[in-house]
């Protein structure tokens, strides 16, 4: 089965050409394809740096025997000094599947589990929640079932001071909230909408990364239209989700892109969310749109760019009204411009998409792109290598720059 | 499989056109010429013949499933990005440090990272009652502990209102007694009934018939958890330091149950010693305007005063 840690994080740290580097990539892509094929493909977020002390995580086993489970769990329940070790030992062992289908099935297991989980001892606490963590990664749902009696708890450590706790206890959510829509329910009245408020307002980066991913989590549910979306915009939880985008609040872009995620599930789910615009959606978008642009341009790589298009295009596609916000906001054509010369044929192929609905609906549109140096950016792209690409772009020009053209 | 979202596929309004992953669903029939007809319409003033545009795309709502091909290219996608988001971070150094120990008085944990004792600190030594000395999860409960057991005046609004807060912060409800909220917590959000911060303010009584002199002693309950909706400080841990920990001997029978009962069911018998040694004992707090004369155990030997 992949699982992708380890491995991976050696291999990266040998130096090599960039011919071997696209090989090794598409090697993996490869393999991944065929993992997927094969319902093997798992790809959770378990933040190495939260598990190890520095240590390094391997398992140095591949299997293990029901046995070897068993007695680290017996080691546990006795308690005392080897309850750490046995707890540690375990931890390592749940990151194999085997390990987590044998553990939950001995009687009690969860229950003594969590009971450490709330434990007072500091270094047992943190070993169980970190053993939580690996269980939560697990995509097997009635493993997700089995840790439903830890929710309670998880949310009201939310709302505690370390913010390393917080932060793990937030992915374990986050992970749990991906599997069912009865996790997720129990969540919903435990009140993690309002949690989550809280955590999105901490001082810790971290805390509100791993807030922002936790409430994507809970958003990308098939039942968040209905059940979730509507308790998050009256919670007034999309201020902070807007604010954060901007990457200049010193939480950095893996934070903007996660708050990006939420924005656009809810902007995606068809719920009415024209509050957000007059929260300033489209000027923040706008703004990380640019800052994606530039450090795409700079080398380091970034996923967020067809996000914020998509985002943008979904708000272009509202009406009339919403592209004419759009095409005022300062600053949204050059944007566009800088991403339509980037070499990633899905970001030119969404920014075109995103002109010709901003375009098609709102005239004054078409002269502010010309006035911002647009069509040059546009003429480019139409001897771009990809066929497409270059049938949009001729499309677009023709249709609204036919007179205009250089 | 979408466990986590989909990078660039959403099934829901935004549908990448023409995308060339695999399994990109074609739109129907009748979409590509209603939209070339919308916008053709209006160039029929001169202009040269314009194909039918090319953008094709419109929003509805899909559902696939989440084995579905259309997910394929996001999945990959999103489990690569995961593996280089996971690599920098598990390269922090961890300082190292020698073993040390809580400097707060009567705490006498270890701690061998720093990471460990700041997360003790900041999770037992935050919110502290600073009457009684008990420490809370967080400041909302530690709100409620002190109203409830602190606030003399909390009992007389009690009896004419209802006093008692929901424990989940973003419960407005209030109750008349603490086991009517209880049972709001099990009904309504699903609390399990051994929540570990929900035990009634039930100071231990040794059976010498002193309960009736407390304001909330009730025989019912008596053999029930007599904990506190707190979790037990360290402090505890150093025997000699205070009283209750040293009449834990005689209430072992009692504790051991009770124990077990915040703990967890589950834990063994065998080991209920181990854990009593290991485990901060719970306190059976005497309301500091009940007196009980010099010999009695439950008296003040502590040499801590009592405020």
């Amino acid at each position: 089965m992949i699982r992708g840690r380890g491995a991976e994080v050696r291999s990266r740290n040998r130096a090599c050409g960039v011919e071997e580097i696209k090989a090794r990539r598409r090697q993996q892509e490869r393999a991944l394809r065929k993992a997927r094929k094969e319902k093997q493909l798992v790809s959770k977020r378990l933040p190495r740096g939260l598990q190890g002390d520095g240590e390094e995580m391997e398992i140095r086993e591949t299997s293990v025997t029901k046995e070897e489970v068993l007695q680290l769990f017996q080691r546990i329940q006795r308690g005392s000094d080897d309850r750490l070790a046995a707890l540690r030992s375990l931890r390592q062992m749940l990151q194999l599947k085997e390990t987590q289908q044998m553990f939950v099935r001995f009687e009690n297991s969860i229950h003594v589990l969590i009971s450490l989980f709330t434990s007072n001892l500091a270094s047992v606490q943190l070993e169980a929640t970190r053993c939580l963590l690996e269980l939560s990664h697990s995509d097997d749902q009635s493993i997700s079932l089995v840790c439903l009696p830890a929710t309670p708890y998880l949310l009201t450590y939310l709302s505690g001071q370390s913010a390393k706790f917080t932060e793990l206890c937030l992915y374990i959510l986050g992970n749990l909230a991906a599997e069912n829509e009865a996790v997720r329910n129990q969540l919903l009245v435990q009140g993690v909408i309002q949690a989550l408020a809280i955590c999105l307002q901490s001082p810790h980066g971290a805390v509100v990364e791993a807030a922002a991913y936790s409430l994507s989590q809970m958003l990308q549910a098939k039942e968040a239209g209905e059940k979730i979306i509507p308790s998050v915009l009256e919670a007034n939880l999309t201020p902070h989700l807007i604010r954060l985008l901007d990457l200049d609040c010193e939480f950095g872009m893996q934070t903007a892109v996660e708050c990006a995620w939420c924005l656009h599930y809810i902007v995606s789910s068809g719920v009415n969310s024209e509050c957000m615009i007059s929260q300033g959606l489209i000027r923040q978008a706008v703004i990380l749109l640019i800052a994606l642009g530039r450090a795409v341009g700079s080398g380091t790589t970034t996923d967020g760019m067809e996000l914020v298009l998509m985002l943008l295009g979904n708000i272009a596609e509202m009406g009339l009204e919403y592209c004419e916000k759009l095409q005022h906001q300062t600053g949204i054509f050059p944007a566009l411009c800088i991403t339509l010369r980037t070499a990633d044929p899905e970001a030119v192929r969404l920014t075109l998409e995103v002109l010709n609905l901003i375009l098609s609906r709102c005239e004054q549109a078409c002269v502010s792109f010309a006035n911002q140096n647009g069509i040059l950016a546009l003429e480019a792209i139409q001897y771009n290598s990809n066929e497409d690409i270059r049938v949009r772009a001729n499309f677009l020009m023709d249709k609204y720059f036919a007179n205009k053209a250089i | 499989m979408q466990l986590l979202r989909n990078k660039m596929q959403q099934a829901t309004s935004r549908r990448p056109v023409g995308a060339a992953a695999g399994g990109d669903r074609e739109p129907g029939p009748g979409l590509e010429s209603a939209v070339a007809g919308a916008e053709g319409g209006g160039d029929g003033d001169g202009e040269a013949e314009l194909l039918p545009s090319p953008f094709t795309f419109s929003s509805r709502r899909i559902f696939l499933q989440k084995e579905d091909e259309f997910f394929e290219d996001g999945d990959i996608h999103r489990h690569l990005y995961l593996q280089n988001a996971l690599t920098s971070v598990g390269e922090v150094e961890r300082p190292k440090v020698s073993e040390f120990c809580c400097h707060i008085a009567g705490c006498s944990q270890l701690f061998d990272t720093l990471e460990n004792y700041e997360h003790h600190y900041n999770t037992f030594h935050r919110n502290v009652c600073s009457s009684c000395k008990r420490s809370f999860p967080s400041s909302h409960l530690l709100d409620i502990h002190i109203l409830e057991w602190h606030d003399s005046l909390f009992q007389i609004l009690a009896a004419k209102q209802n006093m008692y807060v929901c424990l989940v912060e973003s419960c407005a409800e209030k109750f008349k007694a603490s086991s009517d909220r209880k049972k709001h917590l099990i009904k309504v959000h699903g609390y399990p009934p051994d929540f570990r911060f929900d035990k009634p303010k039930k100071p231990k009584r040794k059976a010498n018939g002193l309960s009736s002199f407390l304001p909330h002693s009730n025989q019912r309950n008596q053999d029930k958890s007599s904990h506190d909706m707190d979790v037990e400080t360290s402090s505890c841990q150093k025997e000699t330091t205070d009283i209750f920990c040293g009449t834990s001997t005689e209430l072992m029978d009692h504790v051991s149950v009770e124990t077990m009962e915040a703990e967890s069911p589950s834990v063994s018998g065998q080991e209920k010693s181990t854990t009593m040694q290991q485990r901060p004992f719970y306190s059976y707090r005497v309301p500091a305007t009940i007196c009980f004369g010099h010999g009695s155990v439950r008296g003040f030997k502590n040499p801590r005063k009592k405020k």
